[in-house]
């Protein structure tokens, strides 16, 4: 390949093709420090180096790798020379979207790698680490990057720097784990040299993005990083701690690069507040505590590291450490970890299966039921929430991938990836931030042929389900000899046997009484004659064809404790089963001293006992026990309807579900719409655009409404006969990521009885395009906030008009006024969203 | 290389958020009142307000490439292109730059509300912006501080995407500061910064007095961070 410059060509999907990892080591030193067994001296800073020597602020220090290649290779020599065996490249922003700034003539990739590691072996260190640092722009979801466009950035990276002759890579200063993810991956899979990897973190402890050091560490050593640590963020006595809170969870080595201390700049020259001896000192303790690789980063210098090599040589080496072997998952945030004998809760409602509404959700594509039922789960007191997506008529591996990403907004949970398709769970841990679990492998070989290489691959918990090609057993042993079978495979791929979960599978108890014994049975065998693996079970099938299920449920749960089970897979609301987890914690000493017990249940008495509510989805809440607030408002109200219309107009929702089912009782559905809400809707509008209601209260009237309406569907069930009014499709356009003023828009259309197809923000044109084309939507509404965003929304309605010519599309956002709306050809400007709603009434009726 | 500065700010100017939200004098209900309130706080609890600054000498003046007017900083590969810019640093001696954030966890709050509330998330949002702006006050009174050292006069912060200040001013600006590796602050390929609550820009250092300097501290945006007055000066000399 002569140029980079030619559009990169991503290698071809992983998927079905991965191998047992083989590494090429350059030599034995090499092979025994990534075996924990030897010391590793890296060098210290590049940049803070070449300020020293007068380069710019602002400038890309990479391209001096081409234009100043000798003084690149001095401050190697120099390294080198006070004892560094490691070098690192001089490429820390030399990907191809950081060098596109450079301008049209900017060097290639591969040009500037071929560069670095030219300067980098003229100074002949032991080893040459080709350098790779962040993208500089933030992936999804908080940001716009796509995963894999981040994996493309890196890959090219990897592909250049083994190309150019590195002898391994050290990734380093990422704050983002799904884009740390993206460049492990990109090196794991284009290279076979030995991947370093590195975060950097704050003084809170965490990374700009919340990741702590334990979630770093458990995350990366799972994902199949050789060695991990810390870089840069702080002086050497306040990364001694991280980095001490990653030993525990790292079954690799662990790194560590800290900064000369603070800067502070005196006359004009930047000065860091450690100096070598004392930053040898600190970082001897962190090299007794297990660090075993080390080096510096901003602000260290040849002398540091030489005094660190003379640190080392005192030493016999590495301090040996132990790893701990508990389960753990982690999210972004944070860690799910049960010591053995802990148990574990995963929720269970975001599943669609035998659920309408979670049906209609993911057909719809509004995820707001979802996003609630997350908060709740973790609010009962979840763990892990468990995410299928499967419906036939959807996109499976699409919709779990936006659900996903939409959850990591609304909680901080680990996530379980459920689903039966290999290339749908591929896809979903691929890119997820953490460490999940799948659910599921099973005993039929071709599913633990597809699906074990994945969870090995990506780092992941698995569940496998004693089920196999003849079904599942009905006795303990026969559980047994599958679950065998799948951990055969699972030590196979090198999977510790704690991230693996079996599930016994839990049969009625009505058609087949012996089941639950030989679930129990299977439970135990499974936990004695495989050591270190977990157990899972989702407990509500037990109950089937009895009455009064949660009673057996939960009887059947206390059981499953007893007989060893790690996970339970529940609905966390429902209070009966998150009870029989907390009183078993008590019992088997989870619960120290019984403390949260105490203090959850000190009030608690059987007098109002769940049970008094039957089986009507609304189950008990623990905390709010006070009965039927409903009759006494009513009383105080003279006539419902106009205390509707009142409450609507004082932004005021709490009272209003009740209310119009009384309404309804009395005059029926259509005139609870047609006759109060709509007309209450209507002079919020009024007065909105008078100005004697300012935003908030509108969106206030315009939420106390929606609580209206949803009681109406509620009170409809399966009917349709609330009717629709239409589709809107809204969105704001490609490149922009401002979204609250299309989130006012569709909280709006919405409570006018318009169904809102919410396409996000930074959307492209042609997403639009298909939606509207997919569902003959006949309304659009873009929303644009920079200027510099404006042309995207001209793209977007041409395309349009192209393609979908039905379609009216109405815009709106700071940067447009009624010129430049017809400007960009839309057939309607909409200043605010009560105007939208305006509009909408023209188009849809 | 730049100064890595913490603001601690623990108000939020309500009228300031009401304004943002389009508010001019409306009765509001006292639930109302109670939400602004209580999402004031949450945006002050959450938000870290951080910040760099960092002053350049003006290098020289002269066209681009393009023809635009440009004046080159001494230092940094940071230029300052466009009219705007040519008339903000008419006589400027120097140059204080600044980058503002209030972090990520305050853009992954505005994220959650905007999946879960969006009238909280309205809220929140004007909260942050009236928020962040502050942070950039912070910011601005110490590069006047640093002018005042030198007997030099400001003018205003001017940011990119103002007049002719092109977006295209911010990834070298953000690279001069460091401020990724020291402030979290990324760049989407349109040039929008996240966290999204951030601030970047420039303000003027001048041998004479400002226009725009205020005639008395009462009513000036700098007044709660300014460390010249304690002093016993002001910037006005």
């Amino acid at each position: 390949m002569a140029s980079t410059k030619d559009p990169f060509v991503r290698p071809k999907p992983m998927f079905g093709t991965y191998d047992h990892r083989k590494l090429r080591v350059k030599d034995q030193h090499l092979a025994d420090a990534l075996a924990g067994r030897a010391f590793l001296r890296f060098d210290g800073a590049m940049g803070t180096q070449l300020q020293e020597r007068g380069m710019q602020a602002g400038e890309l220090p990479e391209l001096l790798c081409l234009t100043n290649p000798d003084e690149i290779a001095q401050i190697h020599a120099a390294y080198v020379q006070a004892g560094a065996e490691v070098v690192t490249t001089n490429t820390f922003g030399a990907n191809r979207a950081k060098l596109a700034t450079a301008g049209d003539d900017a060097p290639t990739v591969d040009q500037v790698f071929q560069a670095a590691i030219a300067c980098a072996k003229a100074a002949h260190p032991r080893y040459v680490a080709a350098d790779i640092g962040p993208t500089g722009s933030l992936l999804q979801p908080m940001g716009t990057l796509p995963f894999e466009t981040a994996y493309d950035l890196f890959a090219e990276q990897a592909i250049a720097a083994t190309r150019a002759g590195a002898d391994l890579f050290v990734i380093e200063t990422m704050a983002d784990l799904a884009e740390i993810k993206a460049a492990v991956l990109a090196c794991k899979e284009n290279s076979d040299l030995p991947i370093f990897c590195t975060m950097t973190f704050g003084e809170d402890g965490r990374t700009f993005l919340g990741t702590t050091p334990e979630v770093a560490a458990v995350t990366l050593s799972a994902l199949g990083a050789d060695v991990l640590g810390i870089n840069c963020s702080l002086g050497p006595a306040d990364v001694a701690p991280l980095v001490e809170r990653m030993l525990p969870w790292s079954r690799v080595p662990v790194m560590a690069q800290a900064n000369a201390g603070l800067p502070s700049v005196v006359d004009g020259v930047t000065v860091y507040d450690i100096k070598a001896p004392e930053f040898v000192d600190a970082v001897q303790g962190m090299v007794d505590a297990g660090v075993s690789v080390v080096g510096g980063c901003c602000g260290t210098a040849p002398d540091y590291i030489a005094g660190e090599k003379d640190m080392l040589a005192r030493k016999a080496g590495p301090a040996p450490r132990k790893v701990r072997d508990d389960f753990v998952v982690a999210s972004s945030q944070q860690l799910c970890v049960l010591r053995p004998g802990d148990v574990g809760v995963i929720g269970e409602r975001i599943n669609p299966t035998g659920k309408k509404k979670m049906k209609e959700a993911l057909r719809s594509g509004s995820y707001d039921y979802i996003m609630g039922l997350a908060i709740e789960q973790t609010r009962a007191g979840a763990q892990v929430l468990d995410v299928n997506a499967g419906l036939p008529e959807v996109d499976e591996t699409q919709v779990l991938l936006k659900i996903m990403a939409d959850l990591q907004g609304v909680t901080s949970l680990p996530l379980q990836v459920d689903s039966a398709v290999p290339q749908t769970i591929e896809a979903a841990v691929r890119s997820y931030p953490g460490k999940p679990i799948i659910n599921s492998t099973n005993g039929k070989q071709e599913t633990l042929d597809a699906v074990v290489p994945i969870a090995a691959h990506y780092g992941c918990a698995l569940v496998g389900l004693t089920i196999d090609e003849a079904g599942i057993p009905t006795t303990a042993r026969g559980r047994l000899d599958i679950a065998r079978k799948i951990v055969q495979r699972t030590d196979e791929w090198g999977i510790p046997r704690q991230d693996v979960i079996i599930d016994c599978l839990a049969m009625a108890a009505s058609t087949d009484q012996r089941a639950p014994r030989a679930i129990l049975d299977g439970i135990r065998l499974v936990k004695r004659e495989l050591p270190g693996v977990r157990t899972v079970l989702g407990v509500s099938n037990i109950s089937f064809g009895l009455p009064f299920r949660p009673l057996v449920n939960a009887t059947f749960l206390a059981a499953a404790f007893s007989a060893g089970l790690d996970l339970a897979i529940i609905n966390p609301a429902q209070q009966r089963m998150m009870d029989v987890v907390n009183s078993w914690r008590v019992l088997s000493g989870e619960d120290q001293s019984a403390q949260r017990y105490v203090a959850d249940y000190v009030n608690r008495s059987d007098k109002a006992p769940a049970a008094a509510a039957p089986v009507n989805g609304a189950a008990a809440s623990g905390a709010a026990a006070a009965p039927g607030p409903a009759s006494g408002q009513q009383a105080e109200s003279s006539d419902p309807v106009e205390r509707t219309k009142q409450l609507v107009l004082a932004g005021r929702k709490g009272p209003i579900p009740d209310l119009v089912q009384t309404i309804v009782a009395d005059h029926g559905v259509m005139f609870c719409i047609n006759d109060v809400l709509i007309p209450a809707l209507d002079e919020v509008g009024r007065r909105f655009e008078k100005g004697t209601f300012f935003l908030p209260q509108l969106m206030a009237s315009a939420e106390a409404a929606k609580a209206g309406f949803n009681r109406l569907k509620e009170l409809n069930g399966d009917a349709a006969d609330v009717p629709s009014k239409g589709k809107v499709a809204i969105c704001t356009v490609k490149g922009d990521i401002h979204d609250i003023g299309k989130n006012i828009v569709k909280m709006l259309l919405e409570n006018y009885g318009y169904d809102v197809v919410d396409l996000g923000r930074d959307v492209e044109p042609q997403v639009v395009v298909d939606a509207v084309v997919r569902d003959h939507i006949k309304l659009v509404g873009l929303s644009a906030l920079m200027t510099a965003t404006v042309p995207a929304m001209s793209d977007t309605i041409q395309l349009l008009h192209e393609q979908a010519p039905w379609a009216k599309v109405m815009v709106g956002g700071a940067v447009l006024n009624p010129e430049y709306a017809q400007m960009v050809g839309a057939d309607f400007y909409a200043k605010d969203a009560n105007e939208s709603a305006r509009i909408a009434g023209e188009v849809l009726g | 290389m730049a100064q890595l500065q913490s603001y601690d700010i623990r108000s939020i100017d309500e009228a300031e958020v009401l304004r943002y939200m389009g508010y001019s004098g409306q009765k509001y209900s006292p639930e109302l009142e109670g939400r602004i309130r209580q999402t004031m706080q949450e945006c002050l609890d959450v938000s870290q307000p951080r910040g760099l600054v960092q002053v350049f000498e003006v290098a020289g003046r002269g066209t681009s490439a393009d023809g635009r007017p440009e004046v080159r900083l001494e230092g940094t590969a940071l230029t300052l292109v466009g009219d705007s810019m040519r008339e903000h640093m008419d006589g400027a001696v120097a140059v204080g730059v600044l980058a503002v954030t209030l972090g990520m966890a305050n853009e992954r709050m505005l994220k959650r509300l905007s999946l879960t509330d969006h009238i909280r998330q309205v809220i929140f949002d004007a909260a942050s912006t009236t928020l962040v702006e502050r942070a950039a006050d912070a910011a601005e009174a110490s590069i006047v501080r640093q002018a005042a050292d030198r007997g030099l006069f400001t003018n205003f912060r001017f940011s990119p995407g103002y007049g002719d200040m092109p977006m295209q001013t911010q990834p070298v600006l953000l690279q001069t500061l460091d401020a990724q590796r020291r402030l979290g602050i990324t760049l989407t390929p349109t040039l929008l910064m996240t966290p999204t609550k951030s601030v970047t820009a420039v303000v003027g250092m001048f041998h004479e007095r400002q226009p725009s300097t205020h005639g008395s501290c009462k009513g000036c945006p700098c007044f709660d961070f300014c460390t010249i007055r304690p002093t016993g000066r002001t910037c006005r000399g």
